[in-house]
C-alpha cells in the first residue's frame, strides 16, 4: 500500500469516528435525566414559560428531527446557539479551546520528556533501587485523584512558597512579553498535575518494552560485537521500544483531555473542560455537542498523526 | 534513515506551528488612564462564570452579582427583612388595583442619559410582554401594565388586588436602559453581551472587559448617588472565577483576591475566622432548609405519619454537627425569625422523640414487625450538589430508622433532582429556599394548589383561604395576623418541616473594610452599595 493510500484510509476512518462520536454525543445528551428548561430558567416558572423555552430551543420536536437539523446545520458549519448564553456555540468554544490545547499539549510534552527517560533509567537499572523507586513514583501518580494533586501543589507552591499564581491562565494586568510570562507561570502547576497522573503509564510502558527489547537477539549480537552499552540502549533498543509508547501517546490523549476537566476546575483554568462541566450542570446541549465534537476531532487528529508517525517509524504498518 | 528523521522533524515542526496558531494571544495594552488616588481594584472571587448579561434573564449567582452592579433595583432589603429604598424613594398603593413608585431624580445611565420612570415602566412592560425566564417575570402574575406618569413616578395596574406585588417587583426586578434594550426584538432573547458597543450602567460600576473563564473587569461610574459621597470608592472591581471553593479560599489567603462572593461552607468558617489577614462577616439568611412530605402518598397523607417523621429528626444535632452552630431554628415555621414582623414565637420546634414517633405510627394504624420496623418506606430526594443537605439527609434517615420508619435516600445530581421534583417523583423532598422575603408571595407559591414550589402538593381549604385573605390585606397588622394563622396550619399539619435558617458567612481580606452587609447570599457583601463603599484600610 502506498503512503498516500495509507494516509487516505486513516483519514476516512477518522471521519467515520467523528460522525460516530457526534451521533453518540447527541443521543447521550438526550438520554440525560433532567429538563433543560428547568436547568436554564428558574424552577418556579410556569408551564407556559417552560413550553415556550422548549419550543425556542427546538426541543419540542421529535428526536429524529432534532438530529437531522443538528447534522444539517453542522455540515454548514453552524454549531447552534447556546441555550443559556444566547450566543453562537462557536464563540463560546473558541474562547476556551486554545487554553485546553495549550494545557494538554504542554502536559503531553512534559510527560513524554520526563516519562521516557525515567522509563529508560528504570529499565537499564532493572531490579535495583532506582528501578523500584521510579515504579513507585509512577504508580502513585496514577493512583492519586487529580484535584488532590492540584490542591496540594497550589497549597505548597501558590500559598506557602508564593512561587506560582493560585489560579487563572494569565495575569489580567500583564501586557506584551509580561503577558506571555504570566501565561507560562499560570501553566506550570496545572500542566505538572496532568503530567503526574499520566507519567506512570509512560514510565511503565517504556520500562517493560525496553527490558523486552534489551533481551532481543540483535542486542546480544551488538554486545558480542563490542558496542558500548549506552549506544545499544539509546540507539538500538530504545528505537524499537518507542513504538508502543508512540501508540500510547495517541491512546492517552483522550484521558488527558478528560483529566483536563478536573484540572481546569481546580486551577480555575479557562479551558473547554470547565466549559463542559458548566454546560453539563446547565444542560446546555449545543455547547456540549460542540465541545465534544471539537475534542473528538482533536483526539482523532492526534491519533491519526500518531498512526502516520508510527507508519514512518515501522514500515511494516503501511502494508498491514 | 536520515530522510525519515528529517520527515519526522518537519512533521513535528508543522504540528508546533499549527499549535501556536491555536495558542492564546496576548491582549492589546490597556488604554485606560494611569492610576491615581482612589485607584484601588477590588478583586472578588466567584465560583462560576457569568452566563447571562441580561438581568431580566440571568439566573445564576454570578449573573446576579455582576449585573446588579449595573442595573439597579427599585428596592433593597434590610437585615430585618423589610424593604428599603434604592431607586424608589416611596412605594405603595393608590387603590386596590393600582400601585406606585416614586423615584429618585438624580440617577443616570453611564452614557449620560437620565434614568427616569420611562425606563422603569418600559422594563416592567417588556418583561410582562416577553416573559423572560428569570425571577422577575415570576412575580408578575397580577401585573397588567406600568405607566410613567411623570419622570419620577410609575404607576402599575393590577388585574386584582395584590398586597405584595409592589414590593416584590421592586425588590426582584432590575431596571434596564430603555434606549439600549428596546432595540432588541424581545428582552427574553437579548444577550446584552456588550458586542454592540459595550454596556450602559446605572449602578456603581460598568462592565468593561470579559475574559471568559477567568475574569470580569468593571470600571467605576462617574456618579452613583446611592453611595456616600456620590462616587464609588474602588476604581475597579474585578470578579475572578474559581470553580473550586478550596482554590478560591487559597486565593484569598494568598492575597490574589480581596473577597469571596460565595457564602463559606460551614466547615471552613472557623478556620478562616482564625486566619490572620482574613475578616469573616456574618449575615442573616433570608431562606430556609426544609423537608416536605408528599401529600399524594397515602401514608404521608396521614397527619400522624407526618408528625412521626417530624418527631424522628434530631434538629439540634443537625444544626450542631452539620452546620456547626451556624443556623437557627425557625420553630418549625415558614415564618423565620429574620422576618421580625411576622415571626411567631408561640410556634415551637418539633420535639425529637423517637418513642413518641413510634406511638404516632401505631395511632396511625401501623404495626411494627419483630425487628421494630413499620411497613412503610419513603423515597427521600435531595441534590448531591448541596453538601449540607447531603450530610443531614443521613441523620434524618438514621433518626427515622430509630422510630421504625424506613427512608431510602436518593441523592442525585441537580438536574435529575429538579426533574424528579417537577414530576412529584418523591415521598420526601429535601432542599433549600434561598430567599423567602415576603410571606404572602411565598405561601402562595409553596402552599396553594398549583403553586410553583408547592412540593408537598398540599391543598388545604383553610390554608388556601388564609393565603387569599393575606393577598388582599393592605393593612400590615392584619396581614401579619393572617399569615401567622396560615403558618400555624402549616406547622400543626406538618405540611412543611422547616429545619433551620442558615446564617451565612463571607470572607474578605482585612486590608479592605467598609462593606455593607445585607441578608442572603445574593446580596451579602457584594450588593451594589457594599461594593461601592468598600475601601482599603488606611
Amino acid at each position: 500500500m502506498s503512503r498516500l493510500s495509507f494516509i487516505l484510509r486513516r483519514l476516512g476512518r477518522s471521519v467515520f469516528t467523528i460522525w460516530f462520536a457526534v451521533t453518540v454525543t447527541f443521543l447521550l445528551l438526550r438520554l440525560l435525566p433532567g429538563d433543560p428548561a428547568l436547568a436554564i430558567a428558574s424552577p418556579n416558572m410556569t408551564d407556559d414559560a417552560r413550553a415556550a423555552l422548549l419550543t425556542q430551543y427546538g426541543l419540542d420536536k421529535p428526536l429524529i428531527a432534532q438530529y437531522g437539523i443538528y447534522l444539517f446545520e453542522l455540515v454548514r458549519g453552524n454549531f447552534g446557539t447556546s441555550f443559556t448564553q444566547s450566543i453562537p456555540v462557536m464563540n463560546v468554544l473558541l474562547q476556551r479551546l486554545p487554553w485546553t490545547l495549550l494545557l494538554t499539549f504542554t502536559a503531553l510534552l512534559l510527560t513524554v520528556l520526563v516519562g521516557i527517560p525515567l522509563g529508560v533509567l528504570a529499565a537499564s537499572k532493572k531490579g535495583r533501587f532506582i528501578d523500584k523507586f521510579v515504579q513507585i513514583v509512577g504508580v502513585t501518580g496514577q493512583s492519586i485523584f487529580v484535584p488532590s494533586i492540584g490542591v496540594l501543589l497550589l497549597f505548597v507552591f501558590g500559598l506557602n512558597l508564593r512561587w506560582l499564581p493560585i489560579g487563572g491562565a494569565y495575569d489580567t494586568n500583564a501586557y506584551g512579553m509580561a503577558w506571555y510570562g504570566s501565561v507560562i507561570s499560570h501553566l506550570i502547576l496545572p500542566a505538572v498535575s496532568l503530567m503526574l497522573i499520566q507519567l506512570g503509564s509512560y514510565v511503565l510502558t517504556m520500562r517493560s518494552t525496553l527490558i523486552e527489547a534489551l533481551g532481543e537477539d540483535y542486542v546480544t549480537l551488538a554486545r558480542a560485537n563490542g558496542l558500548p552499552y549506552r549506544r545499544i540502549l539509546w540507539k538500538h533498543a530504545l528505537r524499537n521500544a518507542l513504538l508502543p509508547t508512540t501508540t500510547l501517546i495517541g491512546l492517552q490523549l483522550g484521558f488527558l483531555v478528560g483529566g483536563a476537566v478536573l484540572t481546569e476546575t481546580v486551577f480555575a483554568y479557562p479551558g473547554i473542560g470547565r466549559g463542559i462541566y458548566e454546560a453539563v450542570t446547565q444542560l446546555d446541549f449545543p455547547v456540549l455537542q460542540g465541545a465534544f465534537l471539537l475534542l473528538a476531532v482533536t483526539v482523532v487528529v492526534a491519533n491519526m498523526l500518531t498512526d502516520i508517525v508510527y507508519g514512518f517509524l515501522d514500515p511494516r504498518v503501511k502494508t498491514s | 534513515m536520515r530522510k525519515r528523521n528529517l520527515s519526522i522533524a518537519v512533521a513535528a515542526a508543522a504540528a508546533l506551528i499549527a499549535l501556536s496558531a491555536c495558542a492564546p494571544s496576548a491582549p492589546p495594552a490597556s488604554t485606560s488612564t494611569a492610576a491615581t488616588a482612589g485607584s484601588d481594584t477590588l478583586t472578588i472571587a466567584t465560583t462560576t462564570d457569568v452566563v447571562n448579561y441580561n438581568p431580566l434573564i440571568g439566573n445564576s449567582r454570578s449573573d446576579y452579582w455582576v449585573t446588579n452592579l449595573m442595573y439597579p433595583h427599585l428596592l433593597s432589603i434590610a437585615d430585618d427583612g423589610k424593604k428599603e429604598p434604592q431607586v424608589a424613594t416611596k412605594w405603595g398603593y393608590v387603590n386596590d388595583t393600582t400601585g406606585f413608585y416614586d423615584l429618585r431624580s438624580d440617577m443616570k445611565w453611564s452614557d449620560g442619559t437620565p434614568l427616569t420612570a420611562a425606563d422603569v415602566a418600559w422594563t416592567m412592560n417588556a418583561v410582562k410582554k416577553d416573559a423572560p425566564s428569570g425571577t422577575f417575570y415570576g412575580q408578575m402574575a397580577n401585573f397588567v401594565s406600568a405607566t410613567a406618569v411623570s419622570d419620577t413616578r410609575v404607576e402599575i395596574a393590577l388585574s386584582k388586588p395584590d398586597s405584595s406585588i409592589v414590593e416584590e417587583i421592586g425588590f426582584w426586578g432590575n431596571v434596564v436602559p430603555k434606549h439600549v434594550f428596546e432595540k432588541a426584538a424581545s428582552v427574553a432573547k437579548f444577550a446584552n453581551d456588550g458586542t454592540d458597543g459595550g454596556w450602559v450602567s446605572a449602578g456603581p460600576y460598568t462592565l468593561k472587559t470579559v475574559q471568559v473563564g477567568q475574569s470580569y473587569s468593571m470600571d467605576r461610574v462617574d456618579s452613583y448617588p446611592l453611595v456616600e459621597g456620590g462616587v464609588p470608592i474602588a476604581a475597579k472591581v474585578v470578579y475572578r472565577v474559581f470553580p473550586d471553593i478550596n482554590t478560591e479560599i487559597l486565593a484569598l489567603q494568598s492575597g490574589e483576591v480581596d473577597a469571596i462572593a460565595n457564602a463559606l461552607p460551614p466547615a471552613q468558617v472557623a478556620q478562616l475566622k482564625s486566619s490572620s489577614g482574613i475578616t469573616v462577616e456574618e449575615v442573616g439568611g433570608l431562606g430556609y432548609a426544609h423537608m416536605t412530605y408528599n401529600m399524594k402518598n397515602a401514608d404521608l397523607a396521614k397527619l400522624q405519619v407526618r408528625q412521626a417523621l417530624a418527631a424522628s429528626v434530631d434538629y439540634d444535632a443537625i444544626r450542631k454537627v452539620v452546620l456547626q452552630d451556624q443556623a437557627v431554628s425557625t420553630g418549625s415555621s415558614p415564618l423565620m425569625p429574620v422576618l421580625s414582623d411576622y415571626y411567631d414565637k408561640s410556634l415551637t420546634e418539633y420535639t425529637f422523640d423517637t418513642d413518641k414517633a413510634r406511638q404516632l405510627m401505631q395511632q396511625a394504624g401501623y404495626t411494627a414487625d419483630s425487628s421494630g420496623n413499620f411497613p412503610v418506606a419513603f423515597k427521600f430526594i435531595y441534590s448531591l450538589q448541596d453538601s449540607v443537605t447531603s450530610q443531614w439527609a443521613q441523620l434524618v434517615k438514621d433518626g427515622a430508622a430509630k422510630a421504625g420508619i424506613t427512608i431510602n435516600l436518593v441523592g442525585t445530581e441537580r438536574n435529575t433532582y429538579l426533574a424528579a421534583t417537577a414530576k412529584g417523583d418523591y415521598d420526601i423532598y429535601a432542599g433549600n429556599f434561598a430567599i423567602m422575603d415576603d410571606p404572602v408571595t411565598n405561601f402562595t407559591l409553596a402552599y396553594l394548589p398549583g403553586g410553583a414550589i408547592n412540593y408537598s402538593l398540599v391543598d388545604d381549604p383553610a390554608l388556601n383561604d388564609l393565603i387569599a385573605q393575606g393577598t388582599v390585606a393592605t393593612d400590615t397588622a392584619s396581614k401579619v395576623a393572617i399569615m401567622q394563622k396560615a403558618a400555624k396550619i402549616v406547622h400543626d399539619q406538618v405540611y412543611d418541616n422547616v429545619m433551620y435558617t442558615q446564617n451565612l458567612f463571607f470572607a474578605h481580606s482585612s486590608k479592605w473594610e467598609g462593606f455593607v452587609t445585607k441578608p442572603s447570599e445574593l446580596l451579602s457583601i457584594v450588593n451594589p452599595l457594599s461594593v461601592a463603599s468598600a475601601h482599603k484600610v488606611g
